[in-house]
């Protein structure tokens, strides 16, 4: 059973406000599941929690079945990934990797078996007798992996590992940890970071930590879930806002009626649009926003229902697509589109929103409920 | 244009020049004392200060070495040895409670301790020498030890508590992981990697205690028990002083401790400097 259950865990640091706030959560067998969120929303805190590193917090940690708030961090069975490495400078890659299993007085020859058997997974057998001084970043960030590997633990803790590495080292550790995650695939893993992409990219769920000037949610869960999930169904705006890049465009508007296809929408400029939402809880006139991600605004040839027309700003061209800033409306909005779009700055442009790409979120920013998923 | 003019011309000159200046007047005393020691007694007097001596004559070294000072030499290397010892030891652990353990009193009890700095050891002369007296150890080397590590710690403890907050918590919370405990984190950790924070500890009390004078005085009065910067009061009378002898004890005493700069000056810097800079 390599399980984690949080059940009602709030921390808080003095008497400042909680970090935590009440995180109920479960993380199955063998399951990936990444802690995301912005700088200072408690990732890492609810992660050392698991780990054992934080104390003095209420609520209930289990891995597998075992309570384990009250237990030490080498007996919890967990092994855990630093953003810097930690590695002990003054011993070799392979003194490293042992020293937890000398600790735990494992017997000579079963830890020269475990040391080597993760060193030639991770491909640094070459590297055993060198110092950490000595590697570069992601030969460190192996070494690192591997020290946790020999311990076969039943959680892996990964605290934000790649962000010491450049761009490209990034990608490819990245794909080290998926095939990890496949060689150990009864071992839970819990990986920290705030990049959206290595998110999407790993995870079996997302738990989305909230994080900004309301104070009242900070260090709670925004939402949990598959990867595509969070994506495609956002529970409120913060998750809608947080997740994608370029960000959702968000406007405005007043809601107008309920009808057959969904909830009827005025915006700001003028323009009407219909979501396939649920929006029989609102009075009309109520304020709502609409959200559309910038890769589902379609340029149009001419204005037409469920458009948006506005005037380019800019267009930032990539080869394989274009960000096209527009203006014009009460806010502004990036649309994303393949190749050039052969658009330029100062044009009038019109965007398709396909119905059932937009979101709807009410006055407190929370979604309203797709009829699709009623 | 004058910061230009300042940094093409006056500073490559300047700068060698004041060098100069410094290192005349920081070796001139050593030059001094060095030559002294090869001239007699009499050429001493006789001669311009700094005369070169007649010959190369060995004689105030060999008188030196004739009378006790090797029984000093064997005090003094035993009783800085232990110190040091135990100045490392104990300074490096209350550092590692200072930098590393939260407890109520932590702030309160470092402020305590770095604040023995500014008690001037003179005024703690006549109770340490009564204590010692009662204890049945005074004009013993050990005697001595106590005082010694008493006086060092502060200093020590400051500058180790500085190196060990540098270490990067991540090491311990690896180690915690890795099922160690304070004193394993202590041991295999955090003490390995104070290398040379500890060099600049040992260093620098070795030093000073070495030259430490005023309490080898008042503990201390046989010449069995007494350390090196007691010697040269065996060449120094009430009406005369042999002061070419005088400064052959200096120069032997002098030795080891220009040797063990010599080799560990890089570790004094580096440890001084800890914390200095943003890493």
């Amino acid at each position: 059973m390599t399980s984690i259950t949080l059940s009602g865990v709030n921390k808080s640091f003095g008497a400042n406000f909680p970090v935590i706030r009440d995180v109920d959560l479960v993380i199955d067998d063998g399951e990936f599941c990444v802690f995301l969120g912005p700088s200072g929303c408690g990732k890492s805190t609810l992660l050392r929690m698991v780990a054992g590193l934080e104390t003095a917090y209420t609520g209930e940690i289990r891995i597998g079945e075992r309570a384990v708030d009250k237990v030490e961090p080498a007996d919890r069975q967990v092994a855990m990934v630093f953003q810097n490495y930690a590695l002990y400078p003054h011993m070799s890659v392979y003194d490293n990797m042992a020293f937890g299993l000398r600790q735990a007085k494992t017997p000579k020859d079963e830890i020269e078996r475990r040391v080597k058997e993760a060193a030639r997974i991770l491909q640094i057998e070459p590297l055993l007798d060198r110092m950490p001084k000595a590697l570069s970043g992601g030969q460190r960030q192996r070494v690192a992996i591997g020290r946790a590997i020999v311990r076969q633990p039943k959680v892996f803790l990964f605290d934000e590992p790649l962000s010491n590495l450049d761009a490209a080292l990034r990608v490819h550790m990245r794909s080290e940890i998926a095939t990890l995650h496949r060689n150990f695939p009864a071992a839970s893993m819990i990986y920290v970071t705030h990049d959206q992409t290595e998110a999407m990219a790993l995870a079996d769920k997302i738990v989305l930590l909230h994080a900004g000037k309301d104070m009242l949610k900070h260090g709670s869960i925004a939402q949990v879930g598959r990867p595509l999930d969070l994506y495609h169904q956002p529970r409120n705006l913060f998750v809608a806002g947080f997740l994608g890049s370029p960000t959702m465009n968000f406007l405005e508007a007043t809601f107008v009626g309920q009808e057959e296809t969904g909830a009827r929408v005025a915006l700001k400029s003028g323009e009407d649009l219909t979501v396939p939402v649920d929006g029989s809880t609102l009075a009309s006139g109520a304020s709502v926003t609409l959200g559309v991600r910038p890769e589902h605004l379609a340029p149009v040839a001419a204005a037409a229902t469920q458009t948006l027309t506005r005037q380019v700003r800019a267009v930032e061209h990539f080869g394989e697509y274009s960000f096209v800033y527009l203006d014009g409306g009460a806010a502004p909005l990036i649309a994303k589109v393949p190749g050039d779009g052969g658009l330029k700055a100062g044009d009038s442009a019109s965007f398709a929103a396909p119905a059932s790409c937009c979101h709807l979120f009410d006055g407190d920013g929370i979604a309203l409920p797709r009829r699709d998923s009623l | 244009m004058a910061s230009s003019t300042t940094a093409r011309i006056v500073r490559p000159v300047a700068v060698p020049v004041l060098g100069l200046i410094w290192l005349a007047v920081t070796t001139m005393p050593f030059l001094f004392m060095v030559m002294t020691t090869f001239k007699t007694q009499q050429e001493s007097y006789s001669s311009s200060v700094w005369a070169l001596p007649e010959a190369l004559d060995f004689v105030n070294y060999r008188a030196v070495l004739a009378g006790p000072f090797l029984t000093y030499l064997k005090n003094s290397v035993m009783v800085v040895g232990i110190s040091v010892t135990l100045i490392v030891l104990i300074s490096a652990m209350a550092a590692f409670a200072f930098a590393r353990m939260r407890f109520r009193l932590n702030d309160a009890l470092f402020g305590l301790i770095v604040a023995g700095m500014i008690v001037p050891i003179h005024i703690t002369l006549v109770p340490i020498y009564l204590m010692t007296r009662d204890m049945g150890l005074y004009d013993s080397p050990f005697a001595l030890v106590g005082p010694y590590v008493a006086t060092s710690l502060p200093i020590s403890i400051f500058i180790l508590t500085e190196f060990m907050r540098q270490i990067p918590k991540e090491l311990e919370e690896a180690a915690r992981l890795d099922g160690c405990g304070p004193f394993a984190i202590f041991f295999k950790v955090f003490f390995p990697l104070s290398g040379p924070g500890l060099s600049t500890v040992a260093i620098y009390n070795a030093i000073m205690l070495w030259n430490e004078f005023i309490f080898a005085y008042v503990l201390t009065s046989s010449t069995s028990t007494r350390t090196l910067p007691l010697a040269i009061w065996d060449y120094q009378g009430q009406y005369s002083s042999n002061i070419p002898a005088i400064l052959a004890v200096v120069t032997l005493t002098s030795l080891p401790l220009i040797v063990a700069y010599a080799f560990g000056q890089e570790k004094i810097v580096k440890g001084m400097m800890a914390g200095s800079l943003k890493g």
